[in-house]
């Protein structure tokens, strides 16, 4: 049921799940630790008795994040450690398609809009800025400033058009309307530390969550940005990643600097499970659309690893 | 690339994540049954002054019905429902009546039994832990409990004209059972060195706590206010309406430091660093998590786990430091998954001995001050600070834990979990 795929001489920095294909994923990663040197994506597929690799391709900074395209099963999107992005088509060998670049520093995340009639992405980088791209276009659409330091997060939300939510070093979490480039909506000092992690819950359209350096993650009703409504400490380092889940509303999958992945019941505000598979920082982490109750996730011990969480959400 | 290898090593450089989130639970909550004993409603009456204050001529039954009162009306639950009250209460002569009385001026039906229980200074709290024992098994599914003490009326405690069999003298065990509760407080002082400026360090905070809780309003939502009578110094009764707590006083360390020790030459135990004398009551509405839910009644807390442990009656304030181990190791807890800790301020002495002892962090121990500052009526004390923690619980919005506790005369001390659930789903 679990199986692994070694990225040799590559950390892993994110992992995604198609949206198409139930078995497909993809991951980027970086040699030398994402310090310096080469990034590589990842397109695998998970068969009974492996992880097959099915494509892959270079880039000559580190790829720090990755997207599926939700509108084509064979179109991915990097985010890169020089400030581009780079849209592949995973059919090809030279799957390169185009390239953009208008980030002045890394592109730490890249997000597919979820939402119907839309199909735009958005990136965020360290140089502070969130962009908003339509890869059929040449340019970025608008370009979103507030954040005092680097973007670490992007996130669409899954229910309401145009609104997004970022997360930053400055210690916000910062909720915006793509309309409105000049100012973002929602303010909210969401830890005293910086502010790794984001994500939307997927079953409530006015729940966000926010993962930092202090080790906790904590959730938010957007109406009222003052008090957290829950309150998740556990992980012993910063928290990197988080994933609300696709099945469960209650249901929330961390990834961390302490070298875990915990799932946790955010309503009762415990922790469910603790998955030890890595022996580095965990950078990357989703849920399977497709299969409840599997997931993927990649850390800097250049391993990937599916899996089956217990019980099955 | 080195603005790289810095970044990562800020995600990894936070001096110990652990210190600042030290104030919150990480305790999972547990595993909830339909049998489970909650509190749906907890409340009290100011404290008063004893001898000088508000409540000075008012009575055990009033005091009383006035927190029955509040509960009943806060829950609108039929009173004809409640299966049993019991009543904690130290120094009233008639306590058994008294409760009947106020009973009956509450507007609870004759039908529905009561009595009264004494363990001293844990009366009010073993007042909730007796009905939940009977809620467990079976004999009843609602029930109120109370405590209430005039100290006006009836002093510290310990009646005039008592007599004592001559065998009392006979072990030290049996002389230490007649030490004043001052000199025992001195015995625990001296033997864990506990020095007249902690002592005194530690009533400056429990005064400044409460300070900023009643300017806060953080009281407002536990107290209840009560319509009496006074009868001032020209002879004339009044009618008062007493709404705030009036142990509560404008005070400083070098003050604090010059009070005379209250109980023996070179003593550290003084009128500053001791729990004030005072009038009070307060109640406690228990049932099961099944009959709460049936009644649509929010639930305040859980009782998770209780104990009550014997200690030398030499050192009676050490009670709470062997009585919390045993209620935690019950609920399968550690002293770090408590939120709040209400330990009875009986003496700074006692209570800051079982808090070093115990190595519960300071900034959980009684948060809004306690008896140093509040006052100490004896029978209601177990009840008022079931109110005050679980209230507050609340009032920070999050799931957690809190633990009530008191040391006891005669040596004793007890303790009782309780969990706040969070805000209703």
């Amino acid at each position: 049921m679990n199986s692994s795929f070694r990225t040799k001489s590559r950390h892993g920095y994110s992992v995604k799940f198609s949206p198409y294909m139930h078995n497909r994923l993809a991951c980027v990663s970086s040699q030398y630790y994402g310090i310096a040197g080469c990034g590589t994506l990842y397109v695998l597929d998970n068969q009974p008795n492996q992880i097959a690799l099915t494509q892959i391709y270079e880039w000559n900074n580190g790829l720090f994040d990755v997207a599926w395209a939700e509108n084509n099963e064979n179109i991915l999107v990097t985010a890169a450690g020089d400030g581009s992005l780079q849209v592949w088509d995973v059919t090809q060998q030279q799957g390169l398609l185009k390239i953009f670049k208008e980030h002045e520093k890394e592109v730490n995340s890249v997000d597919w809009s979820q939402t119907r009639n839309e199909q735009l992405i958005l990136t965020g980088s360290w140089d502070t800025f969130v962009k908003l791209w339509d890869i059929t276009q040449d340019k970025s659409l608008a370009t979103f400033g507030g954040h005092s330091s680097i973007v670490y997060n992007v996130s669409w939300s899954p229910h309401v058009p145009g609104c997004f939510a970022s997360c930053s070093g400055d210690h916000t979490l910062r909720v915006w309307d793509c309309k409105n480039p000049r100012s973002c909506a929602i303010i909210i000092p969401a830890h005293d530390e910086e502010v790794l992690a984001s994500d939307w819950c997927k079953y409530n359209e006015y729940t966000l969550f926010s993962g930092s350096v202090d080790g906790s993650i904590k959730g938010w009703d957007i109406r009222n940005p003052m008090i957290p409504i829950s309150y998740l400490q556990g992980h012993k380092y910063s928290v990197r990643r988080i994933r609300a889940s696709p099945f469960n509303g209650a249901i929330l999958a961390s990834a961390s600097y302490d070298f875990t992945v915990k799932l946790w019941n955010i309503q009762k505000q415990i922790c469910l499970q603790t998955v030890e598979n890595h022996s580095e920082f965990v950078y990357g982490l989703d849920f399977n659309l497709h299969i409840p109750g599997q997931m993927a996730d990649c850390s800097w011990d250049e391993l990937v690893h599916i899996y089956h969480t217990e019980p099955v959400f | 690339m080195t603005h790289r290898l810095q970044t990562v090593l800020r995600h990894v450089q936070v001096s110990q994540p652990q210190t600042d989130l030290q104030s919150y639970s990480t305790a999972a909550s547990l595993p909830n049954r339909p049998d489970d004993i909650v509190i749906v409603s907890a409340l009290r009456t100011p404290i008063g002054k004893a001898k000088r204050g508000s409540f000075k001529d008012t009575l055990n039954d009033d005091l009383l019905a006035a927190a029955f009162k509040g509960v009943l009306n806060q829950t609108k639950i039929n009173p004809a429902d409640i299966g049993d009250i019991c009543v904690g209460n130290v120094s009233d002569p008639s306590a058994a009546l008294s409760a009947r009385l106020a009973q009956f001026y509450s507007g609870i039906p004759p039908e529905v039994p009561i009595y009264t229980t004494n363990r001293q200074c844990s009366s009010g709290l073993v007042a909730v832990l007796n009905l939940a024992g009977n809620i467990k098994n079976g004999v009843y599914k609602i029930a109120l409990a109370g405590g209430v003490e005039s100290m006006s009326t009836y002093g510290l405690g310990a009646p005039k004209g008592i007599v004592f069999n001559p065998r009392i003298g006979e072990s030290q065990l049996t002389q230490d059972l007649l030490l004043p509760m001052g000199i025992t407080s001195e015995n625990v002082a001296e033997r864990f060195g506990v020095s007249r400026q902690d002592q005194d360090e530690f009533g400056f905070n429990s005064q400044l706590k409460a300070k900023k809780a009643a300017d806060a309003g953080l009281y407002d939502e536990e107290i209840i206010p009560v319509s009496t009578k006074i009868v001032d110094e020209n002879g004339q009764e009044k009618k008062i309406v007493v709404t705030k707590d009036e142990g509560i006083r404008p005070t400083t360390l070098e003050g604090l430091s010059k009070l005379k020790p209250s109980f023996k030459d070179n003593g550290t135990t003084t009128a500053g660093n001791s729990s004030q004398v005072s009038d009070g009551a307060a109640a406690v509405l228990i049932m099961t998590r099944d009959e709460a839910e049936k009644r649509r009644l929010p639930i305040l807390g859980i009782l998770r786990s209780s104990a009550v442990k014997g200690c030398p009656p030499d050192i009676m304030g050490i009670g709470p430091a062997v009585a919390i181990p045993l209620a935690l190791e019950k609920a399968g807890l550690s002293i770090t998954d408590v939120d709040i800790y209400e330990i009875n301020e009986a003496f700074a002495s006692q209570a800051l001995y079982c808090v070093r002892k115990l190595g519960i962090p300071i900034d959980r121990v009684n948060p809004k001050g306690g008896a140093i500052a509040l006052g100490h009526p004896l029978g209601c004390t177990g009840a008022r600070q079931i109110a005050t923690l679980l209230h507050e619980l609340k009032r920070r919005g999050r799931r957690g834990f809190g633990v009530v506790s008191m040391c006891i005369g005669t040596g004793m001390g007890a303790a009782a979990v309780f969990e706040y659930p969070g805000p209703a789903q």
